[in-house]
């Protein structure tokens, strides 16, 4: 059963939806919207994480670490990257068992990201038919570019049409996921939920919206010719959404390399403390060194360190906005230096979600996991400070 | 300890030498050194030397000094210090002389910003000087490392924006009389409020240019003094102060505490306190680090360093005197010949012969900070004998 439900939506406001912020991409908002879904679930009862998605940032290297330490999982838990739009997310969400968490995640176009919990309460989605019929109008493949036939009607009457009247469904649905809204709404009973987006994150919009409603019914997942659908029985799900009003995006612009390249070395060496937001706590004294150091700041002791994880929430202690263009970065951006509330630890890290004018002295708000950079084609995530913290 | 003076010193003007590598900055910049020297000297007479350069340019460092002075008998050492660099070669080289191990020494200092295109320069040398997996990949490039500290500074004591223009406008008059500057015109605090923006609250009259260029000086010990002048610098204090290298464990960035240590070391060796200073050079690579350091080097007490700007006692014919030669901010900023060439001004100041003399100068400090905010090198030159 889904217990609780997380939903994430970039603050940003793009055509036909939210649009992802240049240092999000699927693991970042699959990480915001994991962490909301969770709450105060500990890490010992998520046994699986299933990640839907068709905008993985890498093919061949590895998301699953990046994603377990932003939302603070053992490296020993079991991640499923699954390709794929609504219907695949659909699925995942049918098959969950207790402690799953499915995540579901749409960085280009529409974006946005949505993940559930399975425990042993909550709402009942429940399958009913499942249908892949191919009519690939828009596909994408190995090179990554992607090749449209616009023809919205064959789409409608061989695609969708087709595969849900081999569906058999008992009834009408009370929700379509992967449609626009206005297209959803003709092939429903009565006025279906409205959804910020159209791909793997779109079916658990749509159970998030109707759990909030206690309303149950037929639900499908559409993605072109390919049908899943099932039964919502509401339940107490918790929702929980990280959804803030919408911001036009501010004007920046991208300045052109020279690439400065990762040290692969020095990135092994940050990981963990970088993406899991952990600080050195020395055994001696207990004082916290971020970054982590050899050498205690406190007592001087050497060389033995515990991670301990920091407090997510601070206030500025001093920003600057920089204007200037510098190779791979777009400006303008602000950096801050944040004092971390309750402890004795203060971060550099860059400001997201605002301006600029962003990040007043004083200002308070709260740390989240971002990309810092693309470099040698890898996300170099770490977090990054979102004020007015609140949700 | 041997007392150790300067008898020559000379730079090559700063600026964009397109037409000028380091191996002819360098020589360039060693024959305008021995034109100073009044009694003239023999290249022979050289016995050790040590280059400042903060980036490589053209290859191996000492062995260009070397090879493009004609100085292949000698040993060279390559001195790197972030902004310190040119300050830190000298200091090396009082070592040297003060010890006995050598009595004639010389220091020289190039740079070569231009050499890089004006957009990536500073990006490109953030790889040497940030941490690769931390500070990196956030784009905490020179000017913000710098605003980052001059943003709380501004939120804690009461100057303005308009204070740090003011001291951009007093740099840029006092380098229109000094023929080797880069920037050699007269601004106003309207312009450079409303240039563009580099990095809150720097705009681009807040910042240093880039330049290109060196400078040299002739280290002697006290025995050889009279061979070479009647008119020697004295070295009378220096010192080296360092910091926590990350922003996030500087525990209050509205001082540098490189600075206080640099400045404490070299005033307790000189024996002198900060009110005995009659001229300073002190680095503005961005003004409001110059009005910062006002308190650090002990010129105004700690938050009332506008008070210095609004009362103009940083002129020429203040109470005191910054950066005549026109300072980082308009003189120019080739890291490793900045402290260097600073000491080329004080040296011509306590001589009497600057182009922006301050009147009856006879001790002089210089300053650097740099290595984002870890370092810091004060000197104090004495026209008298210690």
């Amino acid at each position: 059963m889904i217990t609780r439900i997380g939903t994430y939506l970039p603050v940003w406001s793009g055509r036909g939806g939210r649009q992802a912020g240049p240092d999000e991409d699927a693991i970042t908002m699959a990480v915001e919207a994991g962490r909301a879904a969770l709450g105060e679930i500990g890490p010992e009862d998520v046994r699986l994480v299933v990640l839907v998605t068709r905008d993985f940032p890498l093919m061949e290297g590895g998301n699953a670490a990046a994603l377990l330490a932003g939302l603070g999982l053992p490296r020993s838990t079991d991640v499923v990257e699954r390709v794929g739009g609504a219907p695949a997310m659909f699925d995942g969400l049918t098959a969950a068992e207790d402690a799953t968490l499915v995540i579901g995640a749409d960085a280009a176009g529409a974006a946005g990201a949505a993940a559930a919990w399975s425990g042993v309460t909550g709402g009942t989605l429940t399958r009913l038919a499942r249908v892949h019929r191919s009519l690939p109008l828009r596909a994408r493949g190995q090179d990554g570019v992607v090749h449209e036939d616009e023809d919205p009607r064959l789409q409608r009457e061989r695609g969708l049409r087709a595969s849900l009247e081999a569906s058999e469904l008992p009834g009408k649905p009370i929700s379509v996921a992967g449609l626009s809204s206005r297209d959803a709404a003709a092939w429903c009973e009565g006025r279906p939920p409205e959804l910020p987006t159209t791909g793997a994150s779109a079916p658990l919009f749509a159970l998030a919206a109707l759990a909030e409603l206690r309303s149950g019914g037929v639900v499908v997942a559409v993605d072109q010719a390919t049908v899943s659908a099932g039964t919502w029985e509401p339940g107490a799900v918790v929702v929980h959404r990280q959804e803030r009003p919408a911001l036009d995006a501010p004007t920046r612009r991208a300045t052109p390399g020279p690439e400065i390249k990762l040290s692969f070395a020095a990135y092994d060496r940050a990981f963990d403390a970088k993406l899991r937001w952990e600080a050195g706590a020395c055994p001696t004294c207990g004082t916290l060194a971020f970054p982590p150091r050899f050498r205690c700041l406190g007592c001087g002791e050497e060389g033995s360190v515990n991670l301990v994880p920091l407090p997510r929430t601070g206030t500025v202690y001093t920003a600057t906005t920089i204007h200037v263009p510098v190779p791979g970065l777009s400006s303008p951006y602000t950096l801050a230096v944040v004092q971390l509330d309750g402890v004795d630890v203060r971060a550099l890290v860059p400001v997201t979600g605002t301006g600029p004018p962003s990040a007043e002295i004083d200002e308070p708000g709260r740390l989240v996991f971002r990309k810092m950079a693309t470099r040698s084609g890898i996300s170099d995530y770490g977090y990054a400070f979102a004020p007015g913290g609140g949700a | 300890m041997r007392r150790v003076a300067i008898v020559g010193a000379g730079m090559t003007s700063f600026g964009e030498h397109f037409d000028l590598g380091i191996k002819e900055l360098v020589p360039m910049a060693v024959t305008e050194m021995a034109s100073s020297v009044d009694r003239g000297f023999e290249r022979s007479d050289i016995q050790a030397a040590w280059f400042g350069e903060l980036a490589t340019t053209d290859g191996f460092p000492s062995g260009i000094l070397a090879d493009s002075c004609g100085l292949l008998d000698i040993p060279v050492t390559r001195v790197e210090n972030a902004c310190a660099t040119g300050q830190d070669a000298l200091r090396n080289a009082v070592f040297g002389v003060a010890s006995g191990y050598v009595d004639v020494a010389l220091v020289v200092g190039a740079d070569k910003v231009r050499e890089t295109s004006a957009r990536s320069t500073f990006w490109d040398w953030m790889a040497m000087t940030r941490d690769m997996a931390w500070d990196y990949p956030l784009g905490l490039v020179a000017p913000a490392n710098f605003a980052l500290h001059v943003r709380r500074y501004l939120h804690e004591a009461p100057a303005t924006r308009e204070h740090l223009a003011m001291i951009a406008v007093k740099n840029h008059k006092h380098a229109v009389t000094n023929p080797k500057a880069q920037l050699r015109q007269e601004i106003t605090v309207e312009q450079v409020l409303s240039a563009p923006m580099v990095a809150e609250p720097f705009g681009v009259f807040d910042c240093t240019p880039q330049s290109d260029g060196a400078a040299a000086l002739l280290v002697v010990g006290e025995e050889l003094v009279s061979r070479y002048t009647d008119r020697p610098v004295w070295v009378r204090g220096m010192g080296n102060g360092v910091d926590r290298v990350m922003h996030q464990h500087k525990v209050d960035m509205t001082t540098f505490p490189a600075t206080v240590k640099a400045a404490k070391a070299a005033y307790a060796m000189a024996g002198i306190g900060p009110a005995d200073i009659d001229v300073a050079e002190v680095h503005d690579c961005f003004t409001g680090v110059e009005l910062m350091s006002y308190e650090d080097l002990g010129f105004a007490e700690r938050f009332r360093g506008h008070e210095l700007v609004e009362a103009r006692d940083h002129y020429v014919g203040g109470r005191i005197p910054v950066n005549p030669s026109g300072g980082l901010k308009a003189k120019g900023h080739p890291p490793g010949a900045t402290g260097v060439a600073q000491v080329t001004e004080l040296f011509e100041q306590l001589r009497g012969e600057s182009t922006n003399q301050v009147d009856g100068a006879r001790i002089a400090l210089a300053h650097n900070i740099g290595g984002p905010t870890a370092v810091s090198a004060v000197t104090i030159l004495d026209a008298d004998r210690p």
